[in-house]
């Protein structure tokens, strides 16, 4: 890999070696290959043989991730889909079991034994699924989310970070796990580089395909590279943040974004990293049978903190703004040594009173906001 | 299947029946629901209705707007154990309450004429400003899957669930482009309580709010948002009141 994070921490590596165990024996030294550009949709109608093909699509000038029937749909060259790959893994809604009195409970399933390939996944998306699996594979183990990231293949592409991306100052602008293939635009080829046995047999698959990369190859993507990482226009320092959040508790700026929020819920919603779900029985009529359904939640619901007896942890607005920002910087670095960001950019996007983290946080440093233009420069 | 079904009435009061035309619209589930309830009176699917029994479950569409509708609903609340208010204007008042703070009998003579005079037309009013109401189910018209599901829980004595989060999140589940952030365009999204899975949004038009308010807007960040676009205060507020009287605002850091 070309530019590997001292920071980057081994929590991540332990758990997604877990989770990697599953699915393949390993390959050992990371394999690279080339695929020429030009092949790419034959490429595609190989891969429909190891499950249905999800790509970024456009829509009204934005992007999704959706089932491609023709690859001509496919748009490689995206910024940010609408929603992450999360929603492949931790639907927005799910019925995870339905209940007879009497007869007990039966696991729903259906969907969950689909294999699909998805392709075209940036770093930060495949990093945030990375740090999903610290929670749904830890403590607490969620068969679901397990099952279909078993099922789901990843296919990672490399991007040109926009106005909005900071992910190469949250650690997540490359990552070195997590996919099966990970694909390097170098002009009329992709340098592919090999995850997991999967990807390898994906590539077997392809027959002659693929070429060996030569050296000529290495220095283009080197090139590249370089220039991607000059390409960043923002740009925080996260180094000590968990401590500056601390001594920051008691600080005007949470009144001050409790005011504007709106608790409309997008900012959670669009967040690869937010994984918070609410849990409810949905009973049919006439019968005390029915279903357990699972939706998506959110700290920034007046709701999240209540419980039973009308007591609410969180009644203020302001508080609740406050307990996402340190859910994020403080509170999952102190469990599990990162932050629960990668600096997607989704949750200023989508903002409608301009709550953005970037400005957030350079307050709390005392860092004048300003798109950093020497970001640009360096 | 118990000896005595749970008797369920529907009524209307002044409004449109769009609601009941929602449970009659049910047609897949209706045969499973007079299957459960014993159905006394829903004058829409039937004449002839029972006046006088009891009724476990209570449903009323519509706003008050006359002394008729105001006694009817007395009536209903004697005999019903769960009355729940159903659609927008049972729940505050809908559309008919937008001539709020006109002067009434002017507004009624504008209208009608000299003979407005004799009519027996009040403001509207919502139900739980003339009687007590257990339960309410938002929408203009309500959603069938909120009807069902809500009837199913009060059969099982569990209060209805109903999301009371803002139409922006299930928009953003849909991913829907947004049309406020994004286009500009006037979208009440963020104050207006979900459960239609943001239909209006997902066909690219903005919602109007007919659910109802989240129970707790912040209005004053949200004029903030709007006027920033380009609406001027008035138009706001007058937007923001198509389907009720303005909620009553909750400063913010201040709601539950
Ligand atoms: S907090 Fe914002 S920038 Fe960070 S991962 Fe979530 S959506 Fe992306
Ligand atoms: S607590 Fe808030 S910030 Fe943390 S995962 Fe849940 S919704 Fe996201
Ligand atoms: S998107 Fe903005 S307004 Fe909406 S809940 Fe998040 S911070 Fe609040
Ligand atoms: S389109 Fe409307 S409902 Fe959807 S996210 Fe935007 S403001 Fe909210
Ligand atoms: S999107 Fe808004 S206007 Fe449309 S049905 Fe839903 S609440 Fe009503």
């Amino acid at each position: 890999m070309g530019h590997h994070h001292p920071g980057s921490v081994s929590p991540l590596r332990t758990l997604t070696a877990a989770v990697r165990h599953h699915r393949d024996r390993n390959v050992g030294p990371v394999k690279t290959v080339k695929l020429p550009r030009r092949k790419l949709d034959f490429f595609a109608s190989v891969l429909q043989r190891f499950g249905e093909l999800h790509a970024p699509v456009a829509r009204n000038g934005h992007f999704v991730f959706q089932r491609v029937r023709r690859w001509s749909e496919a748009r490689l060259e995206y910024t940010r889909t609408e929603l992450p790959p999360k929603k492949y893994f931790l639907p927005p809604r799910e019925t995870l079991f339905r209940f007879t009195p009497g007869k007990g409970y039966v696991p729903e399933s259906e969907d969950l034994d689909r294999r699909i390939v998805l392709l075209g996944v940036h770093a930060c998306d495949i990093y945030s699924l990375n740090i999903l699996d610290l929670v749904f594979n830890g403590k607490y183990p969620d068969p679901y989310y397990q099952t279909r990231r078993r099922n789901i293949a990843l296919i990672g592409v490399d991007c040109i970070p926009d106005q909005r991306c900071f992910c190469r100052s949250m650690r997540a602008d490359t990552v070195e796990q997590g996919f099966d293939l990970f694909f390097y635009d170098i002009g009329d080829y992709y340098l592919t580089l090999v995850g997991t046995a999967l990807g390898d047999d994906m590539v077997l698959a392809a027959g002659e395909l693929f070429e060996s990369v030569t050296p000529d190859d290495v220095a283009e993507y080197k090139r590249r590279s370089q220039e991607r990482h000059q390409r960043f226009q923002l740009d925080v320092e996260i180094r000590d943040l968990p401590e500056i959040f601390e001594m920051e508790y008691g600080s005007e700026i949470w009144e001050e974004l409790g005011a504007k929020c709106l608790s409309c819920g997008s900012c959670s919603m669009v967040c690869p990293t937010c994984y918070c779900y609410d849990v409810a029985d949905e009973t049919q009529l006439g019968s005390t049978a029915g279903r357990r359904v699972r939706t998506w939640d959110s700290c920034l619901f007046a709701t999240h903190a209540a419980v039973a007896g009308g007591e609410n942890f969180r009644h203020s607005r302001a508080s609740r703004v406050k307990f996402r920002f340190y859910h994020k910087q403080r509170g999952f670095v102190a469990e599990y040594g990162r932050p629960s960001c990668v600096g997607c950019g989704r949750c200023s996007a989508v903002c409608p009173v301009g709550i953005d983290i970037i400005e957030v946080i350079n307050r709390l440093r005392g860092v004048e906001y300003a798109e950093t233009e020497h970001a640009a420069t360096r | 299947m118990q000896a005595t079904k749970p008797t369920v009435g529907i009524f209307g009061l002044t409004g449109c029946a769009g609601d009941q035309l929602v449970i009659l619209n049910c047609e897949d589930e209706l045969l499973s629901l007079v299957d459960v309830v014993d159905i006394r009176d829903f004058l829409m699917a039937a004449s002839g209705g029972d006046e006088f029994s009891t009724l476990d479950i209570a449903f009323v569409e519509g706003a008050v707007m006359t002394r008729r509708d105001e006694e009817k609903l007395q009536r209903i609340r004697r005999r019903a154990k769960a009355l729940v208010a159903i659609g927008t204007c049972a729940l505050q008042g809908g559309v008919p309450a937008m001539a709020d703070g006109l002067d009434w009998p002017s507004a009624v003579r504008d209208v009608y004429g000299p003979e407005g005079d004799g009519f027996d037309a009040l403001p509207a009013r919502a139900l739980h400003e003339c009687v007590e109401v257990d339960f309410s189910l938002p929408g203009c018209p309500i959603e069938k899957h909120e009807f069902l599901g809500a009837v199913a829980d009060l059969l099982n004595g569990n209060p209805p669930q109903l999301p009371t989060y803002a139409v922006c999140t299930e928009c953003k589940m849909r991913e829907c482009d947004c049309l406020l952030v994004d286009q500009g365009r006037f979208c009440h999204g963020p104050l207006t309580r979900a459960g239609c899975r943001a239909r209006c949004p997902s066909y690219a038009v903005p919602c109007v709010g007919c659910r109802g308010p989240v129970p707790d807007p912040n209005l004053g960040s949200a004029m903030d948002v709007y006027t920033s676009k380009g609406w001027s205060p008035e138009e706001v507020v007058q937007r923001l009141r198509t389907f009720g009287p303005l909620p009553t605002p909750v400063p913010a850091g201040e709601a539950a």
